[in-house]
């Protein structure tokens, strides 16, 4: 066991500490709030151009791609160090995350020419279409189709909950090809231009924190079958493989520490940290941020050694949700009527983990694959 | 990073757990409980064995003599494991024969093994000192919660040098996790077990997801102690690592008991069934250094620099 960064990594983890202050001193002064929102989602698209220019937007992936060919705890040290700072590449940690990595897994040689290189220079954004009204947890439910035509595909359907569809080039989309009975077996992935005729994008009013929902409706939608990743049918491995170490990739704790010492200093200034209760409060949503942290370096730890992924993800996953959740409660528990202004750091850090147990797999379904997976409890 | 065990730490673990099966487990531990004794054999097979020196060796080291200790207690070994193994190592001192008792000025009260000690180390404000006790230091205090404890009350006492105090906190921190790491996880499997071959309603207890999620949450948190104890450990038992280890591994060590012995129902409240030897004693380990709350608030004084309230 060994509970330290290689030479290397602390030494990039360094270099990567002095940009980021140099190049968010400006226009990046409330990362601790503004998560989601319009003005650094812009912000972002300057920022990743700039990343990528230093060859640190996609450095995971291999050289042929536009990547550094670095291993896998360069590109976790760069998420966290994103994630410390209330992630300047906004809606981009998707696509460099597992877009690029399942085109490259799964793409075709022209795909893959002509879909990465945008990527790889920051010029795109991405969006994940996998939620439907009737289809949530239950994802296999999914009735989005894909119907054959010729060459072609004709898509009809309703996504849901597409964050950044708003603002999103491309989609990463989930349609049926097969029939409902199929489950999971008759699913397809579609890269689909958001500029298609046929596809309307409509804002759905949400309220956590300044992130914006989406809704997807899709008429008649037809794109030929170069949209296709990998084979038909076969989408739900692509998504399985794929997203099982993404799980763990946007590493949320970074975030929650970075808001509980700002929280910490609006304490100390209020008089209010020497205060036992609130320290208790403070000791133990720390202790979460922690634990949530050493659990996903674990995760990361099997990834750098090339095995496959195992369940243990989901642990990780679990405890990276008690902390936000616990940060969350704290701020409005020790801000008091301050936390409800908009934009502080309460406000702010509430909102965002009311949504932290649903968004990307929800608590229960962690705890559900817990329950199979690591302890082998009998099936309900 | 690297979160396997090494090749010597696998060797020690093995050869550890030869040994305790041989000297510690459920059986003795209830001999030994009935007469509310100190386990000197095991003490001296330890000794001999060389697993009290593990925190010095060269191929060896701290998190190893963690290791050692959370299998010493998931073993249930009735030994001193934390002074022995971390503390005194830790500050540089011989390991006596026999028990030795960690106190802390702050936190006055009965202390395990109490009774038979014969050497004391207390945590000052900034200095440990260190006491011989004698039988008539200690006043019993009868206890089920499966340690002989008593109050001590020495007589002379040395100054050790200064800033000893702290070290002496955050090793004793990171022992308690340790020791707690080691009964959680017996008390957790043996209640996994349990509730994979309990029937009710026509099917397995563990199949209700009520149930599930309760264990899913569980193992969340005893994973998480574990690493966290295992890196402070790794660090050298920093003041934040070694609080931040303790105030994870105390609330999990009160949800632990709380869902093992829910699910395991009224059998796992006999003391038939092994399920107590573990909960129980967790709960002296739950106690220790002021316990959960003063672990949180220490947190707070080494992260963000407050002064301790
Ligand atoms: C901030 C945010 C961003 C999102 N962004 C995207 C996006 O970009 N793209 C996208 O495709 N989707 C996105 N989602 C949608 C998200 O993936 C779904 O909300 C999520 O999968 C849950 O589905 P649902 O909302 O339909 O809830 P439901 O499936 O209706 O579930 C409701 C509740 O019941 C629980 N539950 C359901 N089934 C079980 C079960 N078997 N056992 C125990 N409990 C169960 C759930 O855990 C949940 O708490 C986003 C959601 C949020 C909150």
């Amino acid at each position: 066991m060994e509970f330290a960064l290689s030479e290397a990594d602390t030494a990039f983890r360094s270099d990567l500490v002095g940009f980021l202050d140099r190049e968010l001193a400006e226009g990046w002064n409330r990362s601790e709030c503004g998560l989601g929102s319009a003005v650094y989602t812009d912000f972002s698209r300057g920022f990743v151009r700039t990343l990528a220019a230093k060859g640190w937007l996609t450095p995971h992936w291999p050289p042929e791609y536009g990547g550094g060919g670095q291993g896998a705890w360069q590109h976790f040290v760069l998420g966290e160090e994103m994630w410390k700072r209330g992630e300047p590449r906004g809606p981009q940690y998707m696509n460099v995350n597992w877009v690029g990595p399942a085109l490259i897994k799964y793409g075709t040689e022209e795909q893959r020419r002509s879909l990465l290189p945008p990527i790889a220079r920051g010029d795109v954004f991405w969006c994940q279409g996998f939620s439907e009204p009737e289809a949530g947890t239950d994802l296999a439910a999914l009735r989005t189709r894909a119907a054959r035509d010729g060459e072609d595909y004709i898509l009809n359907g309703q996504k849901i909950w597409t964050s950044y569809a708003n603002e999103a080039d491309y989609c990463f989309l989930l349609a049926r090809t097969g029939s409902v009975a199929d489950g999971r077996d008759g699913i397809s992935v579609f890269l689909l231009p958001l500029n298609t005729p046929g596809v309307e994008v409509r804002r759905i009013d949400g309220f956590v924190g300044e992130h914006s929902f989406n809704e997807l409706f899709l008429t008649d939608v037809r794109v030929p079958g170069t949209c296709l990743l990998g084979e038909e049918n076969k989408g739900w491995d692509i998504v399985r493989r794929t997203l099982a170490y993404e799980r763990v990739g946007a590493p949320r704790y970074a975030r929650a520490a970075l808001v509980l010492d700002g929280l910490a200093g609006w304490c100390r200034a209020a008089g209010l940290l020497t205060d036992p209760g609130v320290q208790e409060q403070f000791g133990d949503a720390r202790a979460l941020c922690e634990a949530a942290r050493v659990l996903v370096y674990r995760v990361i730890d099997e990834r750098a050694k090339a095995k496959e992924p195992s369940p243990m993800a989901y642990q990780a996953r679990a405890a990276m949700v008690q902390a936000e959740r616990a940060v969350g409660d704290l701020a409005l528990d020790v801000m008091g009527t301050e936390a409800l202004a908009e934009q502080s750091r309460g406000d702010a850090q509430f909102r965002n983990s009311l949504g932290a147990g649903i968004a990307a797999g929800s608590y229960e379904v962690q705890l559900n694959l817990i329950s199979r997976l690591i302890l082998k409890l009998p099936k309900g | 990073m690297d979160f396997e065990r090494s090749d010597t730490q696998r060797a020690l673990l093995d050869a550890l757990g030869t040994l305790l099966n041989r000297h510690a487990g459920p059986q003795r531990c209830r001999e030994l409980a009935a007469r509310g004794a100190y386990d000197h054999e095991l003490e001296s097979e330890l000794r001999a064995a060389g697993f009290l020196d593990v925190f010095g060796e060269a191929d060896a080291g701290p998190l190893e003599a963690v290791l050692a200790v959370e299998q010493i207690s998931a073993q249930l070994g009735a030994i001193t494991p934390v002074p022995h193994l971390l503390v005194l190592p830790a500050l540089g001192l011989p390991v006596p024969e026999g028990p030795v008792v960690l106190a802390d000025r702050d936190a006055p009260g009965p202390v395990r093994y109490g009774g038979e000690a014969r050497q004391l180390l207390v945590a000052g404000a900034d200095r440990c000192a260190t006491a011989e006790l004698s039988p008539d230091d200690a006043e019993p205090v009868p206890s089920a919660y499966g340690y002989p404890l008593a109050r001590v009350v020495p007589r002379l006492a040395e100054n050790l040098a200064p800033g000893t105090s702290q070290a002496m906190i955050n090793w004793w921190r990171v022992g308690v996790c340790a020791e707690a790491l080691g009964m959680m996880q017996r008390a957790f499997d043996l209640t996994v077990a349990y509730a994979k071959d309990r029937t009710v309603f026509g099917r397995a207890l563990g199949s209700f997801q009520a149930l599930q999620h309760r264990l899913a949450e569980s193992s969340v948190l005893l994973e998480g102690s574990r690493w966290l104890t295992y890196e402070a450990a790794f660090r050298g038992a920093t003041a934040e690592s070694s609080a931040v280890a303790a105030a994870y591994t105390m609330a999990a060590l009160h949800r632990l008991t709380r869902e093992t012995h829910q699910i395991t129902g009224a059998v796992g409240l006999t003391r038939e069934h092994d399920l107590h030897l573990w909960t129980l004693r967790l709960q002296a380990v739950r106690a220790e250094l002021g316990g959960l709350r003063a672990h949180r608030r220490a947190v707070v004084t080494s992260r963000w620099g407050v002064a301790a309230a």
